[in-house]
């Protein structure tokens, strides 16, 4: 199955290449250690592309955060403070990996790579651009329900979190995990609704199919009047999914300290915090990808696969932007006021687009509606 | 129904959590404080929680005892004026006025008119300048960070206007025995009245910024309600007693300095957003007090114009006042700041008692508290804008 | 579930007027002031680390009297009116809470408050700071002083001769 996507069958080429050099013939190594091979390969570079890109975000965030509230933000390491976050990568790195005293030892060490891992898989089934020739994404697994895999792998998640907050003997920790669960849990729901109504449009669960769907400007978000609302219900549940604020209840500093992560130090800590990232780059590519043509700009960025990869970078720091943006000016809700407008907001909201747009969809209102407009 | 099961029917959204209420659960004891990012200092509160619930809460205080009363028996009446600057610390020209107005009282003193005006203008610029950390430590315990550096950008112009006519920026000790320090530098006049300008557009700002959030309405309002019965029995002063609608304001109804030649409005709670005397109520109180201050500003400004009489009066070198005894109450941004000292004839006061306007409206969040969420806790401790170095003293 | 959703129009209504303000904060010119590249204005009466003018001084030790957390020690000697002998002025910036206090009672107006402000140490013995330009006694002094001996001295020994010359009339006479 693996073999089929792109950048598999990139990764065998080269390989085969690399051994050719040396004149080896790659078939000799038997396929199933050849597949777990590439597979380390594409995971190792997507580990590190979202590592440097967390390192990016991080440098937004700061700048950004600063200069709304009036101040500078990082300025000092590298140009325009880029290179900060690398050095706090290296401070984290050289700091001690403190486990307190009733911890349970192996969950505590075990939980951020639980969080971080599930993440990370996730991105595999995100196409990052498009190949027009053939006609597939550009993407690690290549699979049909790709969205379905992603929503299903983000959900181990939160056992890690839970893990994290309970392995630390800490209250503060305990408080933390259990917001998360209640609140990761209960926007799942209205994520998963928001998400099926460009998959209905388009017809399939795979991403790139979606991207292929909405070549030349022909983006979903206006295929239809309810597709904004979705995509606005799609972003808020987003944002409490990545425990942003302001639903950052899970590590609320102004209340639990620092919540599940309160005990954790050094790298461990800063899975937590790549984490974070990582799952705002994953909301913002599928919502990119799903509302806003992925690698699509109107179809001037014509058949390269660069350009496109290129775009829909550019749409992902702009929804993280806006995300940076949303953090720094509302205040955090409730925990009871997070869990009403999960259930009794977007739920419903989302339920109400989901059979709105169905029937807007089934009964072809769009071509109606122009075919109207477009009469003499 | 219990008392706690009252109050959570008041609020229609949180129905989801007395359906939860059937459900059996551990309540645990969890400690707030010390060291926490939103005691305001180093109060610690002992919380018995019921899952998100609090049931009990007991408010422990003195990690910031400093001993200041007792050190105003053994210091010389003039030298006890620093210290009061640490108290609290946040409205530190407060808290001079108010201890040299109790040693004035007890001296006889006459103070000339420039200097009570002075007074009266560095007093209230320090009000606004207590209330914009009130303002912007509300919000980070809200959850919103942005509102505290606003705060901050407004507030640093005004330390920069108090180090032009003191000297310094948080620690002031400016109104002395006698009057006041200095005489305000040239120009200093037309820097304020253009920072009250600009301030006053700000205040709009961080109304639509914070103030009028849904989001920040919601957390604040209906919570923490204190009722006025409630304000007499635990001793309520400054915006905890107008945030639950009772109109007593020291500088209006016990004029000193001659405030009653000033106009300007002593707001109430109105309940606007929910419950007469919650958070958001006296939250708000604050919010207009700023301006209400700026207004008395203003006003001094004009009668400083033409007043007499030099910055200080003569106060003699070694300060003896004869026996007695005198006690001061002035309106601090937190409520009613007392001092009372007194006097045997010596050169220190023989006992200095000060009454504290955090302390005593802290003592309520016993009785606030439980039946409360933690992220409520939270907000409800905010809303008594307490300076920890002043409960403890 | 109406209200709900009314309340989360009110909502998002006002938190997009929160962010039209931040963005606009966002654009304006940020208020930091880059501390050790870029220093701040410091005013006339800051009241920075003391300077003592310690010609017009006179050791009537009254700042130590008037400090309330006795952190100004003064050790001078008078040998003779007018001169002073200084041995010690420190000022322990361990304790000084800068209330200018120390300022006010001075009789000729020689210590003063300056505009230095950056004075972390790594010891609190370093804190202790001493104020004398000079110790012992001032070399201006000190030339006075040596006039005046001198003077002594040539009257001293003037007088003698005088004494010597008287005895010798004496013994002639």
């Amino acid at each position: 199955m693996f073999e089929q996507s792109t950048v598999i069958r990139a990764i065998h080429s080269t390989f085969e290449w690399l051994l050719g050099l040396v004149g080896v013939d790659i078939e000799i190594i038997p396929e199933s250690i050849r597949v777990v091979l590439y597979g380390l390969v594409a995971a190792g570079g997507l580990m590190s592309g979202i590592a440097l890109s967390v390192m990016l975000y991080v440098w937004m965030e700061r700048r950004i955060a600063g200069r709304i509230q009036a101040r500078c933000g990082p300025n000092r390491v590298g140009p325009f403070g880029l290179l900060q976050t690398l050095a706090d990568t290296f401070k984290l790195l050289r700091k001690e990996d403190i486990i307190p005293t009733g911890a349970n030892k192996f969950l505590f060490a075990f939980a951020p790579m639980i969080v971080l891992a599930g993440v990370v898989a996730a991105f595999a089934a995100v196409p990052f651009s498009y190949d027009t020739e053939t006609g597939e994404g550009i993407m690690v697994a290549d699979i049909d329900l790709g969205i379905f895999l992603i929503t299903s792998i983000i959900a181990t998640e939160v056992i890690g979190v839970i893990m994290a907050g309970w392995a630390s003997n800490n209250k503060w920790s305990l408080y933390g995990a259990m917001r998360e669960a209640a609140q990761v849990v209960s926007y799942e729901i209205p994520l998963g609704l928001s998400v099926l109504v460009p998959v209905m449009i388009v017809g399939s669960l795979s991403l790139a199919d979606a991207t292929a769907d909405q070549l030349g400007g022909n983006w979903l978000l206006w295929r239809s009047p309810f597709m904004p609302v979705v995509f606005f219900i799609f972003y808020v549940a987003g944002l409490a999914g990545c425990k942003r604020a302001p639903f950052d209840l899970p590590e609320a500093e102004s209340e639990l300290v620092a919540g599940f992560h309160t005990e954790y130090s050094g790298l461990r800590f800063s899975f937590f915090f790549m984490e974070e990232y990582a799952s705002m780059t994953l909301i913002s590519a599928i919502g990119a990808i799903f509302f806003f043509g992925g690698g699509d700009l109107f179809g001037l960025q014509g058949d390269s696969a660069i350009l496109m990869f290129l775009i829909l970078i550019v749409k992902i720091l702009i929804s993280i932007s806006v995300m940076i943006w949303i953090r720094w000016t509302l205040p955090r809700l409730r925990v009871d006021q997070v869990m009403t407008l999960g259930y009794k907001v977007l739920t419903p909201l989302a339920f109400f687009m989901l059979l709105g747009a169905t029937i807007w969809d089934l009964t072809d209102a769009n071509e109606r509606i122009l075919g109207f407009l477009r009469r003499p | 129904m219990s008392e706690r099961e009252i109050r959570l029917q008041d609020d229609i959204d949180r129905d989801v959590l007395i359906g939860a209420g059937d459900i059996a659960t551990d309540e645990m004891y969890i400690n707030m404080g010390p060291q926490h990012p939103s005691t305001h200092g180093v109060l610690r509160v002992l919380l018995r929680t019921d899952g998100e619930i609090v049931t009990e809460a007991h408010p422990h205080i003195g990690y910031l005892h400093r001993c200041a009363e007792k050190i105003g028996e053994c210091l010389d009446y003039v030298k006890f004026q620093p210290y009061t600057d640490r108290m609290d610390y946040l409205a530190a020209m407060n808290n001079n006025l108010g201890y040299a107005m109790v040693v004035e009282s007890l001296a006889g003193l006459e103070i000339p008119e420039r200097a009570t005006l002075l007074r009266i203008i560095i007093v209230e610029l320090n009000r606004i300048a207590s209330h914009l950390i009130a303002f912007g430590t509300y919000g980070l315990d809200s959850g919103a960070m942005t509102p505290f550096f606003h705060a901050w950008r407004e507030r640093e112009e005004m330390l920069t206007l108090f180090e032009k006519i003191c000297g310094a920026r948080l620690t002031y000790n400016y109104v002395c025995i006698g009057g006041v320090v200095n005489d305000a530098p040239e120009g200093w006049k037309d820097k304020v009245l253009d920072f009250l300008d600009r301030f006053e557009k700000r205040w709009t700002e961080y109304n639509n910024l914070l103030s009028y959030n849904r989001i920040f309405i919601r957390r604040s309002a209906n919570i923490g309600v204190i009722t006025p019965e409630e304000c007499y029995d635990y001793g309520l002063t400054g915006p905890m007693l107008r945030g639950s609608g009772i109109s007593w304001d020291l500088r209006r109804d016990r004029p000193y300095l001659g405030y009653d030649r000033f106009d300007f409005d002593v707001p109430v709670g109105q309940g606007e957003m929910g419950t007469l005397g919650d958070c958001w109520d006296r939250y708000w109180v604050r919010m207009v007090e700023m301006k209400e201050s700026a207004k008395i500003v203003r006003q001094a400004f004009d009668l400083l114009e033409t007043a007499e009489g030099s910055h200080k009066a003569k106060v003699p070198k070694v300060f003896k006042p004869k026996v007695g005894e005198a006690y001061v109450g002035i309106e601090n941004p937190r409520g009613e700041l007392g001092f009372y000292v007194l006097s045997d004839g010596s050169k220190n006061a023989y006992r200095l008692r000060v009454r504290g306007p955090s302390f005593c409206n802290l003592s309520i969040l016993e009785k606030l508290l439980p039946g409360t969420m933690i992220a409520d806790a939270v907000m409800v401790i905010g809303s008594t804008d307490i300076v920890l170095g002043e409960v403890d003293r | 579930m109406v209200e709900t959703f009314k309340d989360f129009g009110f909502a998002v209504q006002t938190a997009v007027k929160g962010m039209v303000i931040t963005l606009k904060t966002f654009f304006d010119k940020p208020v930091t002031l880059q501390y050790p590249d870029q220093r701040p204005e410091i005013d006339e009466r800051f009241r920075g680390i003391h300077y003592l003018e310690q010609e017009k001084c006179i050791s009537c030790k009254v700042c130590a009297l008037a400090c309330p957390v006795d952190c100004i020690h003064i050790e001078s000697e008078l040998p003779e009116k007018g001169l002073y002998d200084w041995a010690r002025f420190d000022i322990d910036y361990g304790l000084c809470m800068f209330c200018e206090l120390c300022c006010f009672p001075c009789p000729t107006d020689c210590i003063h408050m300056g505009k230095e402000f950056d004075f972390s140490r790594y010891s609190r013995m370093d804190l202790v700071r001493n104020m004398l330009t000079w110790e012992g006694i001032s070399s201006a002094q000190k030339k006075e002083v040596d006039a005046i001996a001198a003077e002594k001295a040539a009257k001293k020994a003037a007088a003698a001769d005088k004494k010597k010359a008287e005895g010798g009339d004496k013994k002639e006479g």
